[in-house]
């Protein structure tokens, strides 16, 4: 069970119980680096309980998390984020509503830009120029997602696809290695949704990010992934290329039962 | 001295037991801390001496009279303040009951004049029980407040108004939804914990004789640290967690010093946050 | 997950930079400083009293402001802290003679020294456990004010406090009349907006907004909450110590009053009747809520009921606070529409 060290994320026989419920029931899985990897199953089967055991929202019951060969189980979700560079996105929580678009991704970049904490309390023309260049940075990303016309508009009044967008460019801000998405499509139109995937696939191709994409939209899964996980009750039920996993029995008889 | 400390702990203990019973309540419905609790239970006091002093009445009928006076402010107040606290945010809350707060108890200044006064009635002659020395009006508290538990716990499990109060405590979106009167439960809750605060004070005062219209703010505050102890909306904790505030502040009172006495409810609350932040009788933190 | 806050709406803190009425602002600044310096020239003995008090009090506001407005915390430790410097600076400038610098610098260390541990249990804590935890800090300090009497001298307190003694180290010369008072506070108050605005600007502001909107989401950026929620509660406790150093220099006596519930009150008013999570929100509720009732001698009760009145129609009615409300009136004036 020694994790593997080039690895993006290696996954190491990870259980989550709350009580006598299991949440995660001892999952062990290897997310290689540059891969787009789906994560699916129905409401209920763990997805976002890993999600959370990966990213430091919550700690888990047994079971090791490595990134590239940094064990990063149990530590503070800022950590992983500063140290590990694995980031994630939240369903609900998406963007600073009451911040603008611009400053939303200044924010973001910052953990970068401002590494010390004593450095984040300059005002003088050195912190300026981190600000400045963390703002055209902001510019170019918002370029590239087809945010540039709202730079200066409140976060919390863009429509929620366009708050989607914005949150995935936030998170490219602090370059990354590996970005874990929760549910990116949930909830946006069929236009949004081909300018998210678009999206996704320049970064991975680009930038090298890999994606861990937790997403219910088995189209935009197959269209998408190289990869895809189905997770049902807890367990990893089937691993493989999407085209052959959606046809696998045991993830029919999933989705049928869940 | 220890059999004194014991009475006076239980005495006071069974004071705070009303007034904090009725915060409890108040927080199950509303999920807002009441921070004028203190000023009913002073208004409480105030009622019944002004009714002794300038109505000549007799204490036992001075008594009524305050709870309804209460009873009518506290009226005002919900339909006015505590109806449009559902749903907001807790620090919503605390500031519109802060701000009731400064009103009633400036407004009780600005009619009485900020001076003592004395409170002239009650049942204080002294009796001997088991040896001990009391007052009857002490052993008036203590049953009364037993009584008065025993009762809501009846109110609380038997009568439909209890089981509104219990079912808004727990879901108030699922009680919107099948049709319950959202804002009367709120009002209606309000009314009876802030009566129970002036009963307290009613019944406290010929023991503690002097009275001034700042006198709820201490009262507010322990109460706060009484239904963290006792755990939120935990009815027969309150009980207990007060009288163990009442014996703290009993015997530090007669061992360390009277001044250090206002002092323990807010060592004991940060104590418990700290340590046991689901209170002394649960696990779970609620608050 | 991040707790709720009181100014949902209130969005203007938020946009200090790239503000678009940023200009404007700096304008309103230097002309209300121009206006302030030149006070003495019109105003008499009783009203620079008054604005000395109230310039006094926009310290702690403006601490309150930061933990509040920007970081999200309701703290009722603000004016302990604001005792705590007071006492502090006192007894050092009793004891040792030390200047007016140096006891302004002891006063606000004392209270952020002070402000640590008790952040540490107390910013564990959420919703209503810690703002009771703030509550209780301030009876304890009261009460230690008043029973540790070989240091404070209880209930009589402190009194013939040293004057501000303006030197570098030994000599110099003693503040005395209400100009001079008056000129030391504008300065005083001057520094302090202008750090506070250091502050908030700085990428640390920005986290501290990034709390104050959305804890879990802010840690998912990288930002380390729990030491910059600690950071905003220190600092807040340095400003209000501060403000309570100057406090006692210019009243020259303290006693453990300054604890009660009124000063605290006051504070609160000012924070969120001028507008929570802005900065000239709290300068304007400074000089409405406590030079007005100062100079109009409005007795203690009366304000108190005007404020508690007042509590209740913000919380309803406008929790983004006045001055929000008067800058819209003003954009209204102007035909232009207010996005921010």
């Amino acid at each position: 069970m020694s994790p593997d060290t080039l690895a993006a994320l290696s996954i190491r026989g990870i259980a989550k119980r709350f009580g006598s419920i299991v949440a995660v029931a001892g999952i062990s899985v290897d997310i290689k680096l540059g891969e787009i990897c789906g994560l699916t199953g129905p409401n209920g089967s763990g997805k976002s309980t890993l999600f959370d055991c990966c990213t430091g929202l919550q700690k888990p019951s047994t079971g090791r998390v490595y990134a590239q060969g940094l064990d990063i189980t149990g530590w503070d979700m800022h950590r992983i984020v500063r140290e590990a560079r694995v980031i994630r996105s939240f369903q609900k929580a998406v963007v600073f509503r009451a911040l603008s678009v611009e400053e939303n991704l200044v924010l973001c970049g910052q953990m970068i830009a401002f590494a010390g904490m004593a450095s984040t309390f300059g005002v003088g023309p050195a912190s300026r120029h981190r600000v400045r260049r963390l703002r055209e940075q902001a510019g170019h990303l918002l370029e590239l997602v087809g945010l540039s016309h709202m730079r200066h508009a409140t976060a919390g009044q863009i429509s929620f696809g366009q708050q989607k967008l914005l949150q995935f460019a936030s998170m490219l801000m602090p370059e990354p290695r590996v970005i874990l998405l929760d549910e990116p499509m949930a909830g946006v139109n069929p236009i949004l949704i081909d300018r998210m995937m678009e999206n996704i696939n320049r970064a991975n191709r680009e930038q090298g990010i890999t994606f861990v994409v937790v997403e219910h939209n088995l189209d935009a899964m197959k269209a998408l992934c190289h990869r895809l996980l189905v997770l049902s009750r807890g367990e990893l039920i089937a691993d493989g290329a999407p085209d052959a996993v959606v046809r696998d029995p045991a993830v029919v008889e999933a989705y049928l039962a869940g | 001295m220890l059999t004194d400390a014991v009475v006076n702990g239980i005495t006071a203990g069974s004071v705070y037991a009303l007034v904090a019973v009725g915060m409890t309540i108040i927080f199950g419905v509303l999920r807002a801390i009441n921070f004028a609790h203190g000023e009913f239970y002073m208004l409480g006091t105030f009622g019944a001496w002004w009714g002794i002093e300038t109505l000549d009445l007799p204490y036992i009928v001075s008594i009524p009279l305050a709870l309804i006076i209460v009873a009518t402010i506290a009226l005002a107040v919900g339909v006015l303040v505590m109806k449009r606290l559902i749903d907001q945010p807790f620090q919503i809350g605390i500031v519109a009951t802060l701000g009731v707060s400064l009103v009633l108890q400036n407004a009780v200044i600005l009619i009485f004049g900020g001076a003592y006064k004395m409170f002239d009635g009650g049942w204080i002659e002294p009796v001997e029980i088991l040896g001990v020395s009391l007052s009857e009006q002490r052993i008036l508290i203590v049953v009364a407040a037993l009584a008065i538990f025993g009762l809501l716990e009846l109110v609380v499990h038997r009568t439909r108004f209890g089981k509104t109060i219990r079912a808004v405590s727990q879901n108030i979106e699922a009680c919107k939804v099948v049709g319950v009167n959202v804002p009367a439960v709120v009002i209606g809750t309000f009314v009876l914990g802030c009566t129970l605060a002036a009963l307290s004070g009613v019944l406290t005062a010929p023991v503690t004789v002097s009275l001034y219209g700042g006198m709820g703010t201490s009262i507010t505050v322990k109460t706060f640290a009484i239904i963290v102890m006792g755990g939120v909306g935990n009815v027969s904790g309150t009980l207990f967690a007060a009288w163990l505030l009442g014996l703290m502040e009993s015997f530090v009172a007669s061992y360390l010093g009277l001044q250090f006495r206002d002092a323990v409810a807010f060592t004991a609350l940060i104590a418990v946050l700290t340590f046991l932040p689901g209170g002394l009788f649960s696990k779970r933190e609620r608050f | 997950m991040a707790t709720m806050q009181l100014h949902e709406v209130n969005t203007h803190g938020s946009h200090i930079y790239n503000n678009p009425r940023h200009g404007l602002r700096i304008t309103g600044f230097v002309v209300l400083v121009v206006a302030l310096a030149a006070a003495p020239l019109v105003a008499g003995e009783y009203q620079l009293h008054a604005l000395i008090v109230s310039m006094t009090f926009l310290l702690p506001a403006l601490g309150l402001n930061l933990i509040l407005g920007y970081a999200g915390m309701l703290s009722f430790a603000q004016m302990a802290f604001f005792g705590i410097g007071a006492y502090s600076s006192a007894l050092t400038a009793m004891r040792w003679g030390t200047p007016f610098w140096l006891n302004l610098i002891i006063g606000g260390l004392a209270a952020g020294v002070v402000a640590v541990p008790l952040g540490i249990p107390a910013l564990r804590l959420r919703r209503y456990s810690f703002v009771m935890c703030t509550l209780g800090f301030a009876v304890i300090a009261q009460t230690v004010a008043k029973n540790l009497v070989s240091v404070t001298r209880g209930d009589l307190g402190l009194s013939q406090v040293p004057r501000p003694r303006i030197a570098l180290w030994s000599g110099g010369f003693e503040v005395t009349g209400i100009t001079s008072y008056y000129y030391l506070a504008l300065t005083l108050a001057v520094l302090a907006v202008v750090a506070f605005l250091a502050l908030v600007s700085s990428a640390a502001g920005r986290y501290m907004i990034a709390i104050r909107e959305d804890e879990t989401l802010a840690a998912s950026v990288g930002t380390p909450t729990w030491h910059y929620r600690m950071i905003a509660f220190a600092l807040s406790a340095v400003f209000a110590g501060v403000g309570g150093s100057f406090y006692v220099h210019y009243f020259t006596v303290i006693s453990p009053t300054v604890f009660d519930p009124f000063y605290a009150n006051t504070v609160l008013v000012i924070v969120l009747g001028g507008g929570v999570g802005t900065v000239g929100g709290v300068v304007l509720g400074s000089f409405l809520f406590v030079a007005a009732s100062e100079a109009l001698r409005i007795a203690p009760d009366l304000r108190m009921i005007a404020y508690g009145l007042l509590l209740i129609v913000i919380v309803f009615a406008c929790p983004e606070g006045l001055l929000p409300l008067f800058m819209r009136k003003l954009d209204g004036l102007k035909g232009r529409t207010h996005v921010a």
